[in-house]
C-alpha cells in the first residue's frame, strides 16, 4: 500500500477493485465503514455483487478480465471532461503523450460493449474519483489474478497519476495483501529476481554486497517463478538444458497441492521429483506427498517480526514452546545450511535482524529493540533515528519519475464458449483461511462453513434445472469438482464462483495455468466450465 | 455509615501482596503495548496496575474460560472392533480468587453468570469449581469511559450490593479509598486485615457521596434502555432498524466475545490421535449462523436479522422477563469492537428515536 491502513477514513472518494473487502479484509472494510459515513463516496468494480459491492455508491459490474477496458473508459471521460491533473502530470510523470494517443483512440461504446458497463455509470465514476481531493484505490486478487495482471496495475496506476492522487496523505494506490506477512516475505527477497528490499539481482553491485556478507558468490540468473516450479515437469526443457525440471524442492508453509493452478500438473510434478522436503505446521496436502516433512513452529510459538500491507514490520514474541519436535523455520534453514557446509551462526532473532538493517536500506533501521518498543515502523526506514514513512512517492517516485504504460484490453485466456458456457471465479470465504490448513481444524470455523458450495444466478439454475442445495458437477477442460449449489443473485446469468479452500472440491482442478507474462501470476479469477446435475 | 472504612492509597499495595498470600489474584494491568486487560498477577512488582482505565477484557474469562477442556476421553475397542469412549471429567483447580479494581458493570456480569451457571436446575460444576471463594474488591467508576452507560441499566458506575467490598477513589482531596463493605469475603478481609483500614470520618463520607453525584453528571452516553425494554415488551416492530444494522454485521462474534454476560458455549471433541482426545467448551455466540444450523442442514434463524435480533432480544426482553432486569450491564465493549457499528447502543437508539417520533407525530395530529 502507498497509504497506511488508517488514512482510509480520511479519503473522499473509495475505489475499491476486484476485493471482497468485507470478507477478507474486515479491518479494512471498517475504516472504508467509517469514511461513507463521514460522507465519502465508494465505487465499487468486481464482476461480482459482494457485499462492499452492495455498500457502493457506484458498482461497476464488469464482465471478468476488463479492468484495463474500463480503465481506459474512466480515463477516457477524465481526459474528455478535462478533470487531468496537468500540473502533476507535467513535474511528476512521463510517456503521458503516448497514454492520451491511446485513449483519444478509443470508442466508448466498444467500452461499453467489452465490460458490460454502461456508459454513463463509467462517466460518473470518472467524474467522482477526479474531482475528488483525496481519492484512494483498493484492489486485490480481482485484479491481479489474471493473463493481464500486470498490465492491470498499471492501468490503476496510471489513472491514479493522471488525477495526481498519489503523492498526498489520504490519496494513492493500495493493494491488500491476503497473509499477514505476505509482504514481509516480498520485502526479503522470496520472489525470483530480487534479492532482500528489492534490490535485482541482475546488478553486480548488489550481488557483491550479499555475496560480502554471506561469504559466497550469488548466482547472476534469477530464480525460477511458482508455476515454473510447480508445473515444471509438464513446460520444462529435457535434462542439461537450462529450464531442466527441477530434481528437488523444498517447500515451507505453502500447499500448492490446494492453492495451484491445474492441479493435476501439480501434483504430476511434485510426484516426478527426486526428493521433496515440506515444512509445516501441519500436515497439508502437499506435505503428504513429502520425503521428509519437518515440523515448524507457529507464529505463537516463534520470535521475529512480520510486515503486514501497509508495510508495518511488528515485532512479535515467543508466547508458548513449540510441541514436540517442531522448531521455527530459521532454525530448521541454519540447521540444513550447516549440514551442507554453510554454518550461520547468529546468536538471536535480533542478529538476524541486524543483518537486514545492513543489507536492506528500506529496512535500513529497523531493528529489534525500535520495534519493540510500540507498534512498529512502515518502510521505507533508512536508518535508526527515522520514524518510518506512513504514505509513499511524496517527492518523487523510485524510479524518479512516474511513467505512463498505455495499455489494451486483453481477452481472458479462456473465454466461455458452447461447450462450456460459464466463467468460474475463485475466491475466499469468510470462515476459512486459504488452504484450510489451519482453519479448518477450528470446530467453530468449520460449523460456520464446511460444506463447498457454487454460487450460480437463479436464471441459471432454473434452466439447468437445479435447486438449492442440490450438489453439482463443474467440469473444466483439466478436471471436474463437486459442489453443493447456492443459487443467489451475487454473480450476473453465466457466471459462477466458488472458494478454494476445500480439500473434498479443490477447485484449483478447474483453474487454468495460463498466467501473467511477466508476474506469471495465474489466472484463477477466470476459467470456462460447464455445470451438470449429480446423480449419484 | 457504620461499615464504612478507609484505605489510604500507600496502604493498596501492601495490602494486596498480604492479601496475595491466601488468594490468586486477578486485577487490571496494562501491558507492554499500552492495553489494559484484567489478568492474574503472580508478582505484584513485575506489573503495572492500571486503575485509571477500563479494561478491555471482562472477569468472564477467568470463570468461564473461552477454551475450556471438559474431559479428557480415550477409544477403546471391544472384542466386536465396535468403539466405546470413556471420559474423565478434568476439574480445574478450586482456588479461591480476589479479583481486585473490578468495575460495577463487570462484577455484575459475575452475578448474572451466577444465574446462568449456578442458578438453574443444574449447577455447572466447572464454572462453580473456579467461582467457589471468589471475592470481589469492586473500584466504582469516578468518570464514566467514553462508550459507558451503566447508569441506563443501574449496574454503576456504583454498586449498592453484590460486592464484598466497594472502593470509592477519594482523590485528590482525600488521598485514599473510601471503603463500603458488602458481603461476608469484604467483612473478613476488613477483619482480617483490620490494621490497614480506618474508620471513615464524615467528611470522607461528605466526599464519597460527592463523587457518585458527580460521576451519574459525566455520562457522555444518553441511552434509555428502560424504554427500549418496554418497546419491546409492546412488541414494537424493529424488523427495520434490524434488517439495516445487519447490513454491515461482519459475523465476526466479537460483541459475544467481549460481552461479561453473554454465556453461550458450544462443545466439541478434539483428537489428540487415533485412540484419545479432549472434551473441549468454548465460547460460541448467537449471531454466528451455524449457532441454530441442524443435522440435516436446516437452519431455523438463516437471515442475519433474525440472528441479531436473537441478540439484541435475548439481552433487553427475555432477561427482562426471566430475571426482571435487562442483561446488558452498559459496559460499552460491544460498542468499541464492532467493525460495523452493530451495537446495542446503536440499536436502542434507533429504537427509541423511532418511538419519540412517533410521539412527535401522534402530538401534531391533536
Amino acid at each position: 500500500m502507498t497509504n497506511t491502513i488508517g488514512e482510509i477514513e480520511q479519503a473522499q472518494v473509495i475505489l475499491v477493485s476486484g476485493s471482497n473487502t468485507t470478507r477478507t479484509h474486515p479491518q479494512v472494510a471498517r475504516r472504508i465503514y467509517n469514511a461513507v459515513d463521514a460522507g465519502a463516496r465508494l465505487i465499487v468494480i468486481d464482476p461480482r455483487a459482494t457485499k462492499i459491492a452492495r455498500h457502493a455508491h457506484i458498482h461497476l459490474q464488469i464482465r471478468p478480465g476488463t479492468d484495463i477496458a474500463l480503465l481506459n473508459g474512466i480515463m477516457r471521460c477524465i481526459l474528455d471532461e478535462n478533470l487531468i491533473d496537468d500540473l502533476f502530470i507535467e513535474m511528476r510523470t512521463e510517456n503521458f503523450l503516448a497514454l492520451r494517443d491511446m485513449l483519444l483512440g478509443i470508442n466508448l461504446a466498444d467500452i461499453e460493449s467489452i465490460t458490460g458497463v454502461a456508459r454513463e455509470k463509467i462517466a460518473l465514476a470518472a467524474r467522482t474519483y477526479a474531482q475528488a481531493r483525496r481519492a484512494v484505490i483498493c484492489y486485490c486478487l480481482g485484479v491481479t489474478q489474471h493473463t493481464c495482471g500486470t498490465a492491470n496495475v498499471e492501468s490503476y496506476a496510471n489513472l491514479a497519476m493522471l488525477t495526481g492522487h498519489v503523492e498526498q496523505e489520504f490519496t494513492g494506490v493500495d493493494p491488500l495483501r491476503g497473509q499477514y506477512n505476505v509482504q514481509g516475505a516480498c520485502d526479503m527477497g522470496a520472489l525470483p529476481a530480487v534479492l532482500p528490499g528489492y534490490q535485482a539481482v541482475s546488478d553486480a553491485t548488489v550481488r557483491r554486497k550479499f555475496g560480502r556478507a554471506w561469504g559466497c558468490e550469488l548466482p547472476q540468473k534469477p530464480g525460477r517463478t511458482l508455476l515454473d516450479m510447480t508445473h515444471g515437469a509438464l513446460r520444462a526443457g529435457l535434462p542439461g538444458e537450462e529450464n531442466a525440471p527441477l530434481a528437488a524442492m523444498y517447500i515451507m508453509g505453502e500447499n500448492p497441492m490446494l492453492s495451484d493452478p491445474t492441479l493435476g500438473r501439480v501434483r504430476t510434478t511434485l510426484e516426478s521429483l527426486d526428493f521433496l522436503v515440506v515444512s509445516d505446521i501441519f500436515l497439508s496436502e502437499t506435505a503428504r506427498l513429502a520425503h521428509v516433512v519437518l515440523p515448524a513452529a507457529c507464529y505463537a510459538e516463534k520470535t521475529g517480526t512480520v510486515t503486514n500491507s501497509e508495510r508495518r514490520v511488528q515485532y512479535f514474541r515467543k508466547a508458548v514452546e513449540p510441541p514436540g519436535e517442531a522448531r521455527p523455520d530459521s532454525w530448521i534453514i541454519r540447521e540444513l545450511a550447516a549440514r551442507m557446509g554453510h554454518p550461520m551462526p547468529y546468536a538471536s532473532e535480533a542478529e538476524i535482524m541486524e543483518e537486514i538493517c545492513l543489507l536492506t536500506p528500506v529496512y535500513g533501521g529497523m531493528y529489534h529493540d525500535r520495534l519493540a518498543a510500540g507498534h512498529g515502523l512502515q518502510w521505507p526506514c533508512p536508518d535508526r533515528d527515522h520514524p518510518g514513512t506512513p504514505f509513499l512517492h511524496k517527492y518523487s517516485f523510485t524510479r524518479g519519475r512516474g511513467r505512463f504504460e498505455p495499455q489494451r484490453h486483453v481477452e481472458p485466456a479462456e473465454p466461455p464458449d458452447e461447450e462450456f458456457p460459464f466463467t468460474l471465479i475463485t475466491g475466499r470465504s469468510y470462515y476459512q483461511y486459504h488452504t484450510g490448513t489451519m482453519s479448518r481444524r477450528s470446530p467453530l470455523l468449520e460449523r460456520e462453513y464446511h460444506c463447498p458450495r457454487l454460487n450460480m444466478h437463479p436464471g441459471d439454475a432454473d434452466r439447468l434445472g437445479l435447486r438449492e442445495g442440490e450438489t453439482v458437477r463443474v467440469v473444466s477442460r483439466r478436471g471436474q469438482v463437486t459442489f453443493t449449489l447456492h443459487r443467489t443473485d451475487e454473480a450476473k446469468p453465466g457466471r459462477v464462483s466458488c472458494d478454494f479452500h476445500f480439500r473434498e472440491s479443490p477447485a484449483n482442478m478447474l483453474t487454468t495455468a495460463a498466467n501473467d507474462p511477466v508476474a506469471r501470476c495465474p489466472e484463477y479469477k477466470c476459467c470456462a466450465v460447464k455445470v451438470e446435475a449429480c446423480h449419484e | 455509615m457504620s461499615d464504612a472504612l478507609f484505605l489510604h492509597k500507600d496502604h493498596l499495595l501492601p495490602l494486596l501482596r498480604r492479601l496475595g498470600r491466601e488468594y490468586r489474584l486477578v486485577g487490571p494491568v496494562r501491558n507492554g503495548l499500552g492495553d489494559t486487560m484484567y489478568a492474574e498477577i503472580t508478582d505484584l512488582d513485575q506489573v503495572r496496575l492500571d486503575l485509571r482505565n477500563q479494561p478491555q477484557n471482562s472477569l468472564k474469562s477467568f470463570l468461564f474460560p473461552q477454551d475450556d477442556p471438559l474431559a479428557s476421553y480415550v477409544v477403546d475397542e471391544g472384542p466386536a472392533r465396535e468403539q466405546a469412549l470413556t471420559y474423565f471429567p478434568i476439574l480445574p483447580e478450586n482456588r479461591p480468587t480476589l479479583f481486585f479494581g473490578v468495575r460495577p458493570c463487570d462484577l455484575f456480569g459475575v452475578l448474572y453468570m451466577d444465574l446462568v451457571f449456578l442458578g438453574g436446575r443444574y449447577r455447572d460444576i466447572y464454572y462453580e469449581q473456579r467461582r467457589r471463594g471468589a471475592v470481589f474488591l469492586v473500584l466504582g467508576c469516578n468518570r464514566p469511559f467514553a462508550n459507558c452507560f451503566c447508569n441506563a441499566t443501574r449496574s454503576g458506575p456504583f454498586l449498592e450490593f453484590g460486592f464484598d467490598l466497594q472502593l470509592t477513589d477519594l482523590s485528590p482531596e482525600g488521598k485514599g479509598y473510601f471503603v463500603e463493605v458488602g458481603k461476608a469475603g469484604g467483612r473478613a478481609i476488613t477483619r482480617e486485615m483490620a490494621p490497614f483500614f480506618h474508620p471513615a470520618d464524615e467528611e470522607q463520607a461528605r466526599l464519597q457521596y460527592q463523587r457518585v453525584l458527580e460521576s451519574r453528571g459525566l455520562f457522555e452516553q444518553l441511552v434509555h434502555v428502560d424504554l427500549a425494554c418496554r418497546l419491546l415488551e409492546q412488541d414494537q416492530d424493529t424488523s427495520a432498524i434490524l434488517a439495516d444494522l445487519s447490513a454491515r454485521c461482519q459475523d465476526c462474534g466479537g460483541c459475544a466475545h467481549v460481552c461479561p454476560t453473554c454465556t453461550c458455549f458450544t462443545i466439541t471433541d478434539r483428537p489428540r490421535g487415533k485412540d484419545s482426545g479432549e472434551r473441549v467448551r468454548c465460547w460460541d455466540a448467537c449471531t454466528f449462523a451455524g449457532f441454530s444450523l441442524m443435522a440435516g442442514g436446516h437452519n431455523p434463524v438463516d437471515v442475519k436479522r433474525e440472528r441479531l435480533r436473537r441478540r439484541f432480544y435475548h439481552k433487553l426482553k427475555t432477561d427482562v422477563q426471566r430475571h426482571g432486569r435487562p442483561s446488558c450491564v452498559g459496559c460499552g465493549r460491544c460498542v468499541d469492537i464492532c467493525f460495523g457499528g452493530v451495537d446495542i447502543i446503536r440499536f436502542i437508539r434507533r429504537l427509541t428515536d423511532l418511538d419519540e417520533a412517533r410521539s412527535t407525530a401522534a402530538g401534531k395530529e391533536t
